[in-house]
C-alpha cells in the first residue's frame, strides 16, 4: 500500500492494536531473554571453576617472557613455572637456595670456581633432553643479550660444561651470592636446539642477532612444571602443566594469570570464588576479605628496604645534607605512625637490608622516635630554617603502601621538629627518571631485592648504584672509602657468619655517614581462596605454582 | 554542495589532518621530562651505559627527535605502526587486539544512552514540571556528575558481589579460553566459532560495563533531547499539525521529535567519540582489556609506538564520528545543504 506523507490515519489514543500487543510482546520476550543471559552468564562465571584449574590476578606487569630479557616480578613468576634454574627456594625461605637441575655444587679456586653436577632425568617440554649445553648456553644468551638481566652474570668470566652434565661457573670475583643469584626465573635453563630453531642466538652479538624473543614471550621452551599456552599481551597468560616433568605433573592442571588492575575488583572476585589468589589487593581490601571465611588473607615479607634518602650534593638538596640534619631527620620521624601507613605485616627495618635476609640489623637496633634529640640536632647544626624538596612518585603504590600519603606522614613529621620539606609529586616515570639521573634533592622508596641475598644491598654504599644516584662517590671522604671497602669484602667473603658480621658493621658505619633514613620492609597484603593449599608468596618469584593444589 | 562531494572532501583531508595529529602526539609525548630507559629497564640495567645503549638502539632512540620522527611518518605512510616497546607486538597488532573489546563496550554504552536517553528526554519534555520530569532531571543528574570509578563499583558491589546477577569482572569467565580471533570481537568471534556458551558468556560480561560507561551520556543525551523537545513542541507546525487532529503520540514522534534530534545528532556523534577515547576508567575497574588500558599502560611506560597509534587510532574515531554527523544531519533535514 503506498501512503502518502499527509496520511495520518492512525489508530485513536489509547487503543489496544496487533501492533501495540506485537511490539509489547517483542519488547517482554527481550527483556526476558537478556535477564537470562545475565543471570545465565552470571551463573557461568560465578560457577566454582574447574577444580585442576587456577585463576590468579597479580600485580600485571610483563615486559617480557622470554628468560633472556625479563626481570619484573610476574615475569619471573612465569618464567619460574615454565623454566627450571639451577637452584631454587622452599616457598617464602629466602634463606636457604636448595639444588634443583644442579643436585649439587662444589666452590673451588679461591672462591672463584664453581662446579655444578646435574640431574640426568630432566628433559624439555619439547623431549629433548636437558644437558650442561643448554645451561652454557642459556647464561651466554643472557649475557650477551645486554637486556635487563644481564647483571646477573656481570661476575661470571666463563661458562664451561666438561661433561653432558657437569657445568662451571668461573667468576671473575668470589661471589657467594651466585647461588641465591641463579634462583631466578629469568636464569631458566631455555631449550637451545629448540630456542635455536626460533631464532634465539647466544654468541656475542645476540643483542642483534637475536630474534626469538616475539617467539618466547608466547611460548615457552622450558622444562619447568608448566608450559606457556597463550599469552596475550596486556589481558592474561595460560599455563598449562607439562606432562613430562620430571618431578611428576603438578596438581593444578591450568593457570590463569588475568590482568585485573583495580584492587577493589580483585577483592570481589576473590570473595566470590572467581579468582583463586589475588596479590594486588591493596591494604584495606585484605582487611575486609580478612573476615571473609572462604578467603585466606596473608601479609608475607618482602626483600624490600624502604628508606628515605637525601642528594649529599647541597646545591640540589639544601641544608638537607647537613649530616646533623640528616640525623635530625632520622630521630624526628614518628616511626610507628609510619609503620602503620606501611600496613599490617611491615617491620621496622633499622638498616638498609630488609629483615628476612641474612645480614638484617636487629629492629630493635633501629633509631626511636626522639623530637626534642631532632630539634636539637637541628640546632647543633647551625642551620636557621632547614629548608628542602623531597620528590615522590605521586601516582605510585607498592605493597598496598600508597606514596602521597607516606610522603604527607614524613613532611608532617619534620615539620614537627622545624624541618620544612616541600613536596615534588611527580608521574612515576618522570620520578624515576630525576632519581636515576642523580637529581632528586630528596626522596623515599623501596628498593626491591633483585635476588635473595643481602649483599644485593650494598647499592646504598658510597659509589655504587643507590649511591651514585645521591652524588656520593666512594671518593667523597676518607670514611666512604672504607665503608665501600668494607662492602667489597662482605660481598666477597665465604664464610656465611662472618658476612653477616660484616654486612652489619657496613650498615651502622652506614647510618653514621650515609644519607639513608630507614623506615621499613614492607610486606604484601594477598589472598587466596581457602580451598588451596601450598600457596606461598616470595619476592623473588611469586608463587609456585607445581606446590599448590586443591583439597 | 552534493553530499557525495562533501564527504569526498573531508576524506582527503583525512591524511593532513594525520600528519598533524602525528606531529602533534609525537611534540607532546615527548615533552615529558621522562625517558623511555627510566620507564623500561630495571635498575641495574639502566646504570649500565653498554645495556642502555643497546636499548635505545633496538628502539631507534639514540636518533635525533626529527629524524625519529620522520621515519616513523614514513612507516605509517607504508602502513607500519611500528612495534611497541611494552609488548614487542607491531603497535597495529595491539590495537587490532584491544580497540574491538572498546568499540564493543562503547557501541553497547552508546546503543544502551540512545534507547534510554532519547526516550526518556521526550517523555521529559511533553510531560514537562511532572514527575517524570523531575525523575529523569533527578536521574540525569546522578548520571552526569556520579564518577564512573565509583559508579563502577558500587554497581560490582551490588549486582556482582550482592546479587550475583553480574558475572565478574572482565571479557570472558576466567575458565573459558577465548575463541579463535577471527574480528577480535569476542562475542562475533564466539558467534563464527560455533562456540555459542561463549559468546553468551561475553554478551553477560558486556551488560554491567556498558550501563555503567553509558550513565553520564544518557544524563546529556536526556537533558538535551529534553531541552530540544521544548523547543520544538512550540513551534507552529506543531500546533498546526495538532490543529489538524493528529494523535498526540505521531505528532510528537514524527513532527516533534525528528526535528528535535537535530542538534542531539551532534551530542551523540560527540559522545560516541568520548566513549571510544574515555572508557579507561571502565575499563580500568571491569578489567575490560581495551584501548584506554592500552593508552594508560603505554602513556605510564613511555611507548611512544603505542601512543602514537592511539592517539592516531582516537583522532581518527572523532574525524570520523563528526563525518558521520554531518552526514546524519543532512539525512535528518534534507532542507541542509553541504557548503
Amino acid at each position: 500500500m503506498i501512503r502518502g506523507r499527509g496520511d495520518d490515519r492512525a489508530p485513536a489514543r489509547g487503543r489496544l492494536t496487533r501492533r501495540t500487543l506485537v511490539a509489547a510482546a517483542a519488547a517482554g520476550a527481550t527483556a526476558a531473554a537478556v535477564g537470562r543471559l545475565w543471570r545465565g552468564g552470571a551463573a557461568l562465571g560465578a560457577a566454582a571453576l574447574s577444580r585442576d584449574t587456577a585463576v590468579m590476578a597479580p600485580s600485571y606487569v610483563i615486559r617480557s617472557l622470554d628468560p633472556g630479557h625479563t626481570l619484573e616480578p610476574l615475569g619471573e613468576m612465569i618464567c619460574h613455572a615454565a623454566y627450571d634454574a639451577l637452584v631454587t627456594l622452599n616457598g617464602e625461605d629466602l634463606s636457604s637456595p636448595r639444588p634443583h637441575v644442579a643436585t649439587s655444587w662444589t666452590v673451588t679456586g679461591g672462591g672463584r670456581l664453581y662446579t655444578f653436577t646435574l640431574r640426568r632425568d630432566i628433559r624439555f617440554a619439547s623431549g629433548n633432553p636437558l644437558t650442561s649445553a643448554d645451561v652454557k648456553w642459556s647464561f651466554e644468551r643472557v649475557v650477551n643479550l645486554k637486556s635487563n638481566p644481564a647483571f646477573f652474570l656481570d661476575n661470571v668470566a666463563a661458562v664451561t660444561a666438561p661433561d653432558p652434565y657437569t657445568v662451571v661457573l668461573r667468576l671473575r670475583d668470589p661471589q657467594p651470592s651466585i647461588i641465591p643469584i641463579l634462583s631466578n626465573g629469568a636464569l631458566g635453563i631455555v631449550d637451545s636446539k629448540a630456542a635455536a630453531a626460533q631464532g634465539a642466538d647466544a654468541g656475542p652479538d645476540a643483542s642483534s642477532r637475536d630474534h626469538a624473543e616475539g617467539y618466547l614471550n608466547s611460548h615457552s621452551l622450558g622444562s619447568g612444571a608448566y608450559i606457556l599456552e597463550s599469552h596475550t599481551p596486556n589481558q592474561e597468560v595460560v599455563l598449562v602443566r607439562n606432562p613430562r616433568h620430571w618431578r611428576g605433573a603438578p596438581s593444578i592442571a591450568r593457570v590463569v594469570i588475568k590482568n585485573i588492575p583495580e584492587a577493589s575488583t580483585q577483592a570481589l572476585g576473590l570473595e566470590r570464588g572467581d579468582l583463586d589468589i589475588a596479590t594486588g589487593l591493596g591494604l584495606a581490601n585484605a582487611q575486609t576479605l580478612a573476615r571473609v571465611p572462604s578467603v585466606t588473607v596473608k601479609s608475607s615479607l618482602i626483600a624490600a628496604s624502604f628508606v628515605m634518602m637525601v642528594n649529599m650534593d647541597p646545591e640540589l638538596s639544601g641544608s638537607l645534607a647537613n649530616p646533623k640534619i640528616i640525623q635530625a631527620i632520622r630521630y624526628g620521624l614518628d616511626y610507628d605512625g609510619i609503620l602503620k601507613i606501611a600496613g599490617p605485616g611491615a617491620v621496622r627495618m633499622a638498616g638498609v637490608i630488609p629483615n628476612d635476609l641474612a645480614g638484617a640489623l636487629n629492629p630493635r637496633e633501629a633509631v626511636k622516635t626522639d623530637r626534642d634529640r631532632a630539634k636539637a640536632l637541628v640546632r647543633e647544626s647551625g642551620v636557621a630554617s632547614p629548608h628542602g624538596r623531597m620528590n615522590y612518585a605521586s601516582d605510585q603504590t607498592s605493597f598496598g603502601i600508597q606514596y602521597p600519603i607516606l610522603a604527607q606522614k614524613l613532611q608532617a613529621d619534620l615539620a614537627a621538629v622545624g624541618i620544612t620539606v616541600d613536596l615534588n609529586g611527580l608521574p612515576g616515570a618522570v620520578a624515576l627518571g630525576e632519581y636515576r639521573a642523580a637529581k632528586a634533592p630528596a626522596l623515599f622508596g623501596g628498593y626491591v631485592a633483585d635476588y635473595p641475598d643481602a649483599t644485593d644491598f650494598l647499592v646504598y654504599l658510597p659509589g655504587r648504584l643507590v649511591g651514585k644516584r645521591l652524588r656520593w662517590p666512594a671518593t667523597a671522604s676518607a670514611a666512604a672509602g672504607e665503608l665501600a671497602h668494607w662492602g667489597d669484602q662482605a660481598e666477597q667473603e665465604p664464610d656465611a657468619r662472618a658476612r653477616v658480621a660484616l654486612l652489619q658493621k657496613v650498615q651502622r658505619r652506614l647510618l653514621e655517614i650515609g644519607p639513608y633514613i630507614p623506615l621499613f620492609t614492607p610486606a604484601l597484603p594477598w589472598g587466596y581462596r581457602a580451598d588451596l593449599r601450598g600457596v606461598t608468596f616470595n619476592s623473588v618469584w611469586g608463587t609456585d605454582f607445581f606446590a599448590v593444589r586443591r583439597t | 554542495m552534493n553530499l557525495a562531494v562533501f564527504i569526498g572532501r573531508r576524506v582527503l583531508l583525512l591524511p593532513a589532518m594525520l600528519v598533524g595529529i602525528t606531529l602533534l602526539t609525537f611534540v607532546l609525548s615527548h615533552a615529558v621530562p621522562a625517558d623511555p630507559v627510566a620507564a623500561n629497564l630495571g635498575e641495574q640495567a639502566a646504570a649500565n651505559p653498554e645495556v642502555v645503549a643497546a636499548f635505545r638502539h633496538q628502539w631507534g632512540l639514540d636518533r635525533p627527535l626529527p629524524q625519529q620522527y620522520l621515519i616513523y611518518v614514513w612507516r605509517l605512510v607504508h602502513g607500519d605502526m611500528g612495534t611497541s616497546i611494552s609488548t614487542h607486538q607491531a603497535v597495529a597488532t595491539d590495537l587490532g587486539q584491544d580497540l574491538p573489546a572498546t568499540v564493543e563496550l562503547a557501541f553497547a554504552a552508546m546503543l544502551v544512552s540512545l534507547a534510554v536517553g532519547i526516550p526518556l528526554g521526550i517523555l521529559a519534555g511533553v510531560r514537562r514540571d511532572t514527575v517524570v520530569d523531575q525523575i529523569s532531571r533527578g536521574g540525569s543528574l546522578i548520571g552526569v556528575s556520579m564518577p564512573v570509578f565509583w559508579l563502577g563499583l558500587v554497581a560490582l558491589v551490588i549486582f556482582y558481589a550482592w546479587l550475583g546477577w553480574a558475572p565478574s569482572a572482565g571479557q570472558l569467565s576466567p575458565r573459558l579460553s577465548r575463541p579463535p580471533a577471527v574480528t577480535n570481537f569476542v562475542v562475533i568471534d564466539a558467534l563464527l566459532a560455533g562456540e555459542g556458551d561463549v559468546a553468551r558468556d561475553a554478551l553477560s560480561h558486556l551488560v554491567l560495563p556498558a550501563l555503567v560507561l553509558s550513565a553520564y551520556s544518557i544524563g546529556v543525551l536526556t537533558r538535551m533531547m529534553r531541552g530540544s523537545m521544548l523547543d520544538v513542541l512550540g513551534e507552529d507546525y506543531v500546533r498546526t499539525a495538532r490543529a489538524k487532529g493528529l494523535p498526540g503520540l505521531r505528532v510528537t514522534l514524527r513532527h516533534a521529535a525528528r526535528n528535535a534530534l537535530l542538534p542531539v545528532i551532534t551530542i551523540i556523534g560527540l559522545s560516541f567519540g568520548g566513549l571510544l577515547s574515555g572508557a579507561v576508567i571502565t575499563e580500568t575497574v571491569f578489567a575490560w582489556p581495551g584501548l584506554g588500558s592500552y593508552a594508560f599502560r603505554s602513556a605510564t611506560s613511555l611507548d611512544f609506538p603505542a601512543i602514537m597509534g592511539v592517539g592516531i587510532v582516537v583522532a581518527s574515531v572523532y574525524v570520523f564520528a563528526n563525518l558521520l554527523v554531518d552526514v546524519a544531519y543532512a539525512v535528518a533535514d534534507p532542507r541542509i545543504r553541504m557548503g
